[in-house]
């Protein structure tokens, strides 16, 4: 497909997909249903299985298989290096498998429960679960990562975790791996496909860069350095030596007071991490938004749609896990708040 | 037929719990069963057998790989693999003697990588202390503690320098890049002392790893030598060891392995009827796809093999159930081939068209019109037989081409491009190309039109009637392309466009234009900009792919055009130069001509054909077997 008949697809494919995000206030109308009539008030007639917990797995696959629908017909029109950015966006969910493993191998946690909380994956995402799942700890679990295309990392991980085991390190290293190659996607596009889904990863990167940051430094302690080692490149606003500026102050407080104003865009000063991260996440969507209806790059505004897609069913996990698992409406509310962001 | 799964019938087979692996097995030995896991059972039998039996072949499958993946597969002579039901008692029993040997093995894999690691540090710190052999350093200065600075030598994985380099040089670190290759960097790493703390912790997050510089290097290199492959031979002799004592477990328990695996392989049918199989109390059920043909057949096995009564019931699909009817693919005789090229594409949904057998005639058919020649097909077809082994269905293929070759070949008269050694049974394509490119052309708007038919008939049945009227390859747009058709070849004969014609043409294109704007949503521009490039999309692309079948004729000219190509290069050689440029021209022509025909035809076959009227989103036949499933 030329480019410009492939940007009149990805356009009014993204009209016809935008429709199907739920908006902040209707996020918050879903959260009062009970789950049958938010499955089927969000498009899935769930009637199949009588056991909440199947139930539940069906609805939460049925949502995934849905963003892979909608990612396998944004990528139709797609050739090269734009196919393969929003190719990578998908493999997140793999490095959130990964993740599950480990701390699950962490935690002596039985196969089976861990295999509950994994991501059922499609096939163009490679990685054999079944085998990482049958390992006893975290060094095999790693040796069996290192004959995959994670080799690299996980030849790291297993130095880290023979010579101290810190879970968040792995994690840390498998970001900072999926958005280098997410950015190094980005670069390979031309003109304002690049800059303009390199500005949208940049917004991204920041916020993942200050939330963990200030986690790392200040719940875990870490050393700034260590912390300024682990952040990711590629962010729009916090470069290394402003991220470094943050990381050593002594306390969160005097940490938030010296984040750009622009970048938290609050009324005040959020006090919590959580705040920020709200803040941050209200910010990245409201830009989402904006990129998918006004980018003037096509393949931007269909990963704005992916990461808005990805926010809100998020959220939906969300709400139908507060609502298998019993929590009061009140708590329900308050978990929703993190997700504003996602829903808006 | 030619309707996909036509024969399929959905089984229900009540029988007593107790007789529910046995009929597992025998379903897997008919291999022609494929379950059904809706849940349409669940209230009268509200149990699925066999969670904890799965669980536990799981966990015994688990330790049996990881037994596998150190020891290697353990042999089995022929005839050696009994099938036979696993019992409950028995899969425990298995479990637990593999539980058992990976207990007794597992510390040896463990030693077996810390020696690997060993070997590694061995030969990292060889490397660098060749490194420090070439420079005038004393090593001294490196070695032990000094007051102020805190040095460290050590390697790093090389993906990790740069970002290293910027964040100790933001601590006021230095790094120094001393050796290495592209995968790892031995560095020297320099601060203040006060800050080994943050040194630590940065280090540890790029998996630095200190080496450590023996104090003899200095005063006495060669003993140091000596000592680093004492220590080498060493660790190649613990390896030795250790794997000696595998290879003697191994040997020791090599039947009992065995002996795990084709029993855990023989209740794997149990297990993967999964949700298939309902219980309550001592009753069972089991539901899946059957062929029609093979029933008869699976009710005599059941009745041998059963000890209990069970009763078989079979009923063919419901409508409701279209979409969930699995499709067995042609797999035999001379279809096998074009099956396995239409699976490429997809697979057919029930009850709609299946391509293979119009895919199998229309494929041969031009693949013999673009590549007619005696001489050539019969090459092909001994190239075929020759090679069968390696072509193994394709060699029926190459098979069913080459006799169309030689079949065009005969109606062309050419034998190797000599065109006056037999008389054309029907035309020379060089005597009137016009006439071969307007052949061409009616063949590709019959081949469009059945096209289009099928597509509607597909559709239809899919119950998509919007589709199937106003949908690109649709009713509409097919009378639009014939009206418009009919019109042009009125126009080339002389005459008027005619007015039924025009009236067709008019009246469906509007029809097209309503219903294109209809099915689009979106602001009123966008809308527009939609309907206008959808329609003439449509348009287009009949009169597009109607032109894309002149390559038939085309590549009927080219092959008598290389010919005489070849030909006129012999001539001009002496006796030798002659019959070499001969031979060589006919291989190359069989080659090149053989690919690019084979290529533009299956071309012609998946964007002119499939992609009109082939869903290819169907529900793959896929059997219970016996032996392990690979999609646990």
């Amino acid at each position: 497909m030329s480019r410009l008949a492939s940007q009149a697809y990805l356009r009014t494919r993204l009209a016809i997909m935008s429709g199907n995000l739920h908006g902040r206030r209707r996020l918050a109308e879903l959260a009062e249903l009970p789950f049958d009539e938010l499955a089927a008030k969000t498009g899935f007639d769930i009637t199949e299985g009588s056991r909440q917990s199947s139930r539940l797995a069906i609805y939460e696959r049925s949502l995934m298989q849905t963003w892979l629908d909608e990612l396998s017909a944004l990528l139709r029109p797609l050739e090269g290096p734009a196919r393969r950015l929003l190719t990578q966006w998908a493999s997140r969910y793999e490095l959130l498998n990964i993740k599950v493993l480990v701390r699950g191998k962490i935690g002596q946690l039985p196969n089976e429960e861990i295999e509950h909380s994994l991501f059922k994956l499609p096939g163009f995402l490679s990685l054999n679960h079944n085998e990482l799942l049958n390992t006893d700890t975290v060094p095999e679990l790693l040796r069996k990562l290192q004959k995959t295309r994670y080799q690299g990392l996980a030849t790291q991980a297993l130095r880290r975790y023979e010579e101290r085991p810190d879970p968040f390190l792995l994690d840390a290293t498998l970001d900072q791996q999926f958005y280098s190659d997410l950015t190094h996607r980005a670069q390979m596009l031309g003109g304002d496909d690049r800059s303009e889904t390199v500005n949208l990863i940049g917004r991204i990167v920041d916020r993942h860069n200050l939330i963990w940051g200030l986690r790392y430094r200040f719940n875990y302690g870490l050393q700034p350095s260590e912390v300024l080692y682990l952040a990711i490149d590629g962010g729009r606003v916090l470069d290394r030596a402003r991220l470094q500026a943050i990381l050593q102050a002594d306390t969160l407080a005097e940490a938030i007071r010296s984040v750009p104003a622009h970048l938290l865009n609050h009324e005040t000063v959020p006090e919590e991490i959580t705040e920020i991260e709200i803040a941050m996440r209200n910010d990245l969507f409201d830009y989402a938004r904006r990129a998918m209806r006004r980018s003037p790059s096509a393949v931007t505004s269909a990963l704005a749609y992916l990461v808005l897609r990805h926010g809100e069913i998020t959220a939906l996990y969300a709400i139908v896990h507060a609502r298998a698992n019993g929590l009061s409406d009140e708590l329900l509310h308050d978990a929703l708040d993190i997700f504003k962001g996602e829903a808006a | 037929m030619i309707r996909a799964g036509y024969d399929m019938r959905h089984i229900t087979l009540s029988l007593m719990r107790e007789d529910l692996p046995s009929a597992g097995l025998v379903l897997a030995e008919l291999e022609s069963f494929a379950p059904d896991e809706r849940l349409v059972l669940e209230s009268e039998l509200p149990e699925i057998p066999g969670s904890n039996f799965r669980l536990r072949m799981r966990r015994a499958w688990g330790h049996y790989d990881r037994l596998v993946a150190l020891l290697g597969e353990p042999r089995s002579a022929p005839g050696d693999s009994p099938v036979m039901v696993l019992r409950r008692e028995q899969l425990i029993e298995i479990d637990q003697w593999l539980a058992d040997a990976w207990r007794q093995c597992a510390p040896c894999e463990e030693k077996l990588h810390e020696i690997e690691d060993r070997t590694r540090e061995l030969n990292e710190l060889e490397r660098s202390l060749a490194d420090f052999a070439d420079l005038d350093v004393d090593l001294g200065q490196l070695r032990g503690e000094h007051q102020h600075v805190d040095m460290r030598f050590g390697s790093i994985p090389a993906g990790n320098i740069e970002r290293l380099r910027d964040v100790l040089a933001l601590s006021h670190h230095l790094i120094l890049d001393i050796s290495g290759d592209e995968e790892t960097r031995r560095v020297l790493v320099a601060g203040r002392h006060e800050d080994a703390p943050v040194l630590d912790s940065v280090l540890h997050a790029a998996a630095f790893q200190l080496l450590n510089i023996p104090e003899s290097f200095d005063d006495n290199p060669d003993a140091l030598r000596v000592d680093m492959q004492t220590r080498r031979e060493q660790l190649g002799k613990e390896d030795a060891e250790l794997r000696g004592q595998l290879d003697n477990w191994r040997d020791t328990n090599h039947r009992q392995l065995l002996h795990a695996k084709q029993m855990l392989e023989a209740a794997e049918p149990y297990v993967n009827l999964r949700g298939a199989a309902r219980t309550r109390g001592p009753l069972a059920a089991l539901q899946g796809w059957v062929p029609a043909k093979r029933l008869g057949e699976l009710e005599t096995k059941l009745r041998g093999e059963l000890r209990l009564p069970f009763v078989l019931e079979s009923r063919p699909p419901r409508n409701d159930e279209r979409h969930l009817v699995p499709v067995p693919a042609r797999n035999r005789g001379l279809l096998r081939p074009f099956s396995i090229l239409v699976q490429q594409y997809g697979v057919p949904r029930f009850g709609e068209f299946d391509p293979t057998v119009l895919f199998a005639v229309t494929f041969v058919s031009m693949f013999g019109m673009m590549f007619g020649d005696v001489g050539h097909g019969a090459v092909i077809v001994l190239l075929g037989i020759a090679l069968r082994k390696k072509l193994g269905a394709f060699t029926r293929l190459f098979a069913l081409a080459g006799t169309s070759s030689i079949v065009f070949g005969f109606l062309y008269g050419s034998v190797f491009g000599v065109e006056h050694w037999i008389d054309p049974l029907w035309i020379a394509p060089m005597s009137d190309p016009i006439y071969m490119l307007t052949v061409a052309l009616v063949w590709g708007v019959a081949f469009l039109t059945l096209g289009s038919i099928i597509a509607i008939y597909n559709r239809l049945l899919s119950g998509d009637q919007t589709a199937a009227l106003f949908g690109p390859g649709g009713l509409v747009s097919l009378v639009l392309y014939l009206a418009l058709l009919g019109g042009l070849v009125s126009l080339a004969q002389g005459r008027d466009f005619p007015l039924v014609a025009t009236i067709l043409v008019l009246l469906t294109l509007t029809v097209l234009i309503v219903a294109q704007w209809r099915s689009t949503a979106g602001p009123i521009g966008e809308r527009i900009f939609t309907t206008v490039i959808e329609t003439f999309e449509i348009v287009n692309n009949y009169l597009a792919s109607s032109l894309s079948f002149l390559r038939v004729a085309a590549f009927s000219l080219n092959h008598v055009a290389l010919s005489l190509a070849v030909f006129t290069l012999a001539d001009g050689m002496g006796f030798v130069g002659h019959w070499i440029t001969l031979i060589l021209g006919n291989v190359f022509i069989i080659v090149l001509e053989g690919v690019i025909v084979t290529i533009q035809t299956l071309r012609l076959e998946y964007y002119e054909g499939f992609s009109r009227y082939f869903y290819g989103d169907g529900t793959p036949f896929r059997p219970l077997r016996v032996g392990r499933s690979t999609t646990r």
